[in-house]
């Protein structure tokens, strides 16, 4: 491939997938080592249980079994850290360790780690420990947890509660609100989901006893965090014993970000026996103990005018947030979550509560678009409350109160950064016209006499991407008490050809397709000579990782910006060659030559190896084309779009069926559109699938019920039409590129389009809400028993 | 959940009631018993061995026999753990003289936990029906030969 055609903008096939696709990626279960040991986890059945005993005289006893671990023998080690308390309240914090220590918080909580020869021998050896348990009383449920008499988890945490926090303006809202025309009040559950990578998690442990050094193979989104929270608050050694490296991963949607107990047991043990330890948690364990997403109870109350002003809004949500807390799992519901849940629309008083609650459960944090969809949904599903109640359509709603465009960059009053740009009223125009809205409408008309439920939902959303800005996220005020910069290297070897390292990762995503396109036009080389490397700690300059969209905002820009300064430098050293001044370099297509003098061209490769060889250069220069840049950005980006999606409810069945799908997004600049779109695409299915199909279900005994994928409803091929897309494009003022991102938007946008479909195409039965999924079970009961259904 | 049910045995009542208190017919006619030991007044040691679909094995655990009022009813109490996971039932029976035989109305809520709770969930409510049924078939049977005996 040449550079005269511009990379940037191209859809191109991602250059990583003939080596995923042909089973030739390196995953974490195809690292073997030489004498490596294979663990296998005995977990708590109990949701809740002392632990009284524990005897491994069996397990041990069978041959190929080389110890068996409990929570008391590593507890020379710290608990995992909670990284991201809630902001400027307290919180009661309780992390997991290695293994449990006395008691058991929640179904498949570890209580022993069985090491064996190999994996099946260690797996025998799990069932013959025998654990004696005293079961306790039981709390799965948010609300339930909170009240009187309900069990209590830990001493330090009353009535459940993991923190109590609030933004925006109470006082105005409650005078909003109470001086309303209009209001409307809604209890809304978000429902908890389960990640569900294709790949589970796992890590694999070694360590060299000369040395004191560890290499740990780790299915992580984040290595460079996960050294530094193992080395310094685990272990208490020196983060430079520590070397993370995460192989190529199966997709993570937030699961894999955070530091996990088989990180720690497996370096302990790899430690305590002097061989390396395996471990690959197998589905049921990855449903049981990684972590989930969601769960949200809400009662919310919206504000406006009869025609159609919306002028309040008052939330109070309880985040349930498991047993214990994972490591981000404060921040998902207050800074994600609380900030943004006023969307697209200019409202003048807001006001959210969230209390983070401790149940029996396992721990919740961050799920693709963590804290954003759950924001999305709650006031997309209000607006539309509030436009049935008033008897408006809710385009009109939406467009009356949309943010200006002249407003932007638009403070929301709740402790946010500014929205950088923002144009809504043309993404929601386009979603209509595609769509055909105002011919649906009069079919549905025409249905509704006929006795069929055709419904039409909207989603005008915005949401928070390239989560970074130090100054912001930083503050005491967020809770995070970290920078979240990236980093980027990039050097051009002898031949010319350019190594870029970023300190963020692809988990899935196509990054190392994306970031390639953009140093082939920013440096005017082949996009072929380019290649992109990470997620090896002692390889890559430290970074914080790939998740909250910020991969491209932040880690592209970071490259970017390395690239400007390789390309200063190259031309510095070109005018050094070609005996000319550097202001008379025209650099073009990965060359240089003087103004005026086309003919004479130094290349990339020719200033790269005069670089390298060092036997001229200029006074003062350098050796070698090799730069790095560490890059906080000034503020998040802020994509935004409308979503519609039309269902068909089969009116004897109460079954929904998605007739069609329309996505139109504004994530800024877009790199490579096939890329964006499968985003796009991935991110709306999992969106949909809340509003139809998947929900974690535990029962009153803390069992998951909905334990293996035969139980939780993951969505087929056949849930879905052809999704259509388009796209608008507001450049993000915040980075030189005007990329705001789009790992999450689909799945932001598309669970409210969904169920405000649904509930649409109910309005004949009086039904007003429905918690998801709207499976068509509850579909058929809303439809049959009114509103007994409808609020289950 | 909850899963009941009932069953008509061809047996006077005062002779099932006479089977299913004594140990040694316990031990013959629960599907599965590989082991039965008496530990106490009502109470025993068990093995039992069991598939439940696709999840086979061996249960330890306990049986206790409570709030007895002869010979119309009692509570029959399993608490039982194997690798796939635990058991724990409380199982009301009913009995009422219908005819010259016996209608056992049954009644129990099985907790269920680890594997069992969530693969096994959906096919406790038809394992645990069958099992029943199993069991006072044999119940019925010893009932039968102990009326006889009286004859």
């Amino acid at each position: 491939m040449t550079t005269t055609t511009k990379m940037i903008g191209q859809a191109i096939k991602r250059r990583e997938d003939p080596k995923l696709i042909t089973g030739q990626g390196q995953f974490l279960d195809d690292v073997k080592l030489t004498g490596m040991l294979h663990a296998v986890v005995v977990r708590s059945p109990y949701a809740h249980a002392t632990i009284k005993g524990i005897d491994a005289s069996k397990a041990l006893a069978l041959p190929g079994v080389v110890a068996v671990f409990t929570g008391e023998d590593m507890s020379d080690i710290n608990p995992l850290p909670c990284a991201w308390a809630a902001g400027k309240v307290d919180n009661n914090l309780n992390t997991p360790r290695a293994l449990a220590v006395g008691k058991a918080m929640h179904v498949g909580d570890g209580v022993a780690l069985v090491v064996a020869e190999d994996r099946y021998i260690a797996r025998d050896a799990a069932d013959l420990v025998e654990v004696d348990y005293e079961p306790l009383a039981v709390v799965v449920d948010a609300k339930k947890a909170t009240e009187p008499g309900a069990p209590q988890l830990h001493e330090n945490a009353p009535s459940n509660i993991v923190m109590d926090w609030e933004c925006g303006d109470r006082e105005k809202t409650d005078a909003a609100i109470a001086a309303a025309e209009v209001t409307v009040r809604e209890q809304i559950v978000n429902q908890r989901l389960i990640p569900t990578p294709m790949e589970t998690r796992g890590s694999v442990a070694r360590y060299e006893p000369a040395t004191g050094e560890f290499t740990v193979w780790m299915t992580s989104q984040a290595p460079h965090v996960m050294r530094l929270l193992l080395a310094a608050f685990v272990f208490g050694i020196p983060e430079t014993s520590v070397r993370c490296i995460s192989p190529n991963i199966g997709g993570g949607f937030g699961q894999k970000i955070f530091v996990y107990a088989d990180m720690a047991f497996t370096m302990w043990a790899a430690r305590k026996l002097g061989r390396p330890v395996k471990f690959v948690e197998d589905r049921a364990e990855n449903y049981q103990s990684s972590t989930h997403g969601r769960d949200h109870i809400t009662d919310v109350e919206i504000a406006g005018t009869r025609d159609g002003r919306i002028t309040g809004l008052r939330i109070d949500t309880l985040a349930n947030l498991g047993g214990y807390l994972s490591t981000i799992a404060p921040g998902i519901p207050t800074t994600l979550y609380g900030r943004i849940t006023t969307g697209v629309y200019k409202i003048p008083a807001a006001h959210c509560r969230v209390r983070g609650v401790y149940t029996n459960t396992a721990m919740v944090d961050a799920y693709r678009g963590a804290g954003r969809p759950e924001a999305s949904y709650l006031i997309e599903r209000m607006v539309d409350r509030f436009a049935a109640e008033i008897g408006m359509d809710p385009a009109e709603v939406r467009r009356r109160n949309f943010i200006p465009p002249e407003d932007f960059p638009y403070s929301n009053g709740m402790g946010l950064l500014p929205y950088d740009s923002g144009n809504y009223g043309p993404a929601l125009d386009r979603a209509l016209q595609i769509v055909g809205y105002d011919a649906l409408r009069a079919e549905q008309a025409e249905a509704r006499k006929q006795g069929r439920y055709l419904g039409i939902g909207l989603s005008s959303y915005v949401e928070i991407c390239g989560v970074a800005p130090s100054a912001w996220i930083g503050l005491p005020g967020e809770g995070w008490g970290a920078g979240l910069w990236e980093s980027a290297n990039v050097r051009v070897h002898l031949t010319g050809k350019v190594v870029v390292t970023t300190g963020s990762l692809p988990h899935g995503q196509g990054l190392e397709t994306t970031f390639a396109q953009i140093v082939a036009d920013e440096l005017g080389v082949p996009y072929d000579d380019v290649v992109v490397e990470w997620g090896d700690t002692s390889g890559t300059p430290f970074g914080f990782g790939t998740y909250g969209s910020r991969s491209l905002a932040v880690g592209g820009t970071a490259i970017v910006k390395t690239v400007a300064k390789v390309r200063e430098k190259a031309k510095l050293l070109a005018a050094h060659m070609l005996e000319a001044r550097v202001e008379d370099i025209v650099w073009e297509d990965g060359k240089a030559f003087v103004k005026g003098s086309p003919d004479q061209v130094k290349t990339l490769g020719d200033i790269a190896l005069q670089a390298a060889v060092a036997y001229s250069l200029p006074e003062g220069m350098e050796p070698s084309l090799d730069e790095t840049t560490y890059y906080d950005p000034p503020n998040c980006t802020f994509p935004f779009g409308t979503h519609v999606a039309v269902v068909d409810i089969d009116a004897d069945t109460g079954a929904v069926s998605l007739r069609r799908y329309v996505a139109v997004d504004d994530v800024g600049t877009v790199i490579n559109p096939l890329i964006v779109d499968g985003q796009l695409h991935g991110g709306i299915a999992q969106g949909v699938a809340q509003a139809l199909t998947e929900g974690a279900i535990y029962d009153d005994d803390g069992q998951l019920v909905t334990g293996s994928l035969l139980e939780y409803a993951v969505p087929k091929a056949s849930l879905f039409p052809q999704f259509e897309t388009d796209r608008t494009v507001t450049r993000s003022p915040v980075n030189p590129l005007g990329v705001k991102g789009a790992g999450e938007a689909g799945t932001i946008a598309s669970a409210q389009a969904v169920m405000n479909a649904v509930i649409d195409a109910l309005q004949p039965f009086g039904v007003k809400h429905l918690q998801m999924p709207a499976t068509s079970e509850r579909v058929w009961n809303a439809m049959h028993g009114g509103t007994r259904g409808a609020r289950s | 959940m909850q899963i009941d049910g009932e069953d008509l045995l061809d047996a006077p009542i005062d002779c099932v009631w006479q089977a299913l208190n004594d140990p040694a017919v316990l031990a013959r006619c629960v599907p599965g018993v590989t082991a039965l030991v008496p530990t106490g007044p009502d109470a025993y040691d068990a093995e039992i061995k069991l598939a439940i679909g696709p999840l086979k094995g061996t249960f330890k655990g306990t049986v206790r026999i409570t709030e007895q009022v002869p010979p119309e009813a009692m509570t029959l109490t399993v608490d039982g753990a194997a690798p796939m996971g635990g058991v724990n039932a409380a199982g009301r029976l009913a009995l009422e003289t219908q005819g010259t035989g016996t209608l056992v109305r049954w009644q129990a809520e099985p907790k269920l936990r680890g594997t069992l709770a969530t693969v096994g969930a959906r096919l406790i409510g038809p394992v645990s029906k069958q099992q029943t049924t199993a069991f006072l078939k044999a119940i019925e049977a010893e009932a039968r030969q102990l009326a006889s005996s009286r004859r």
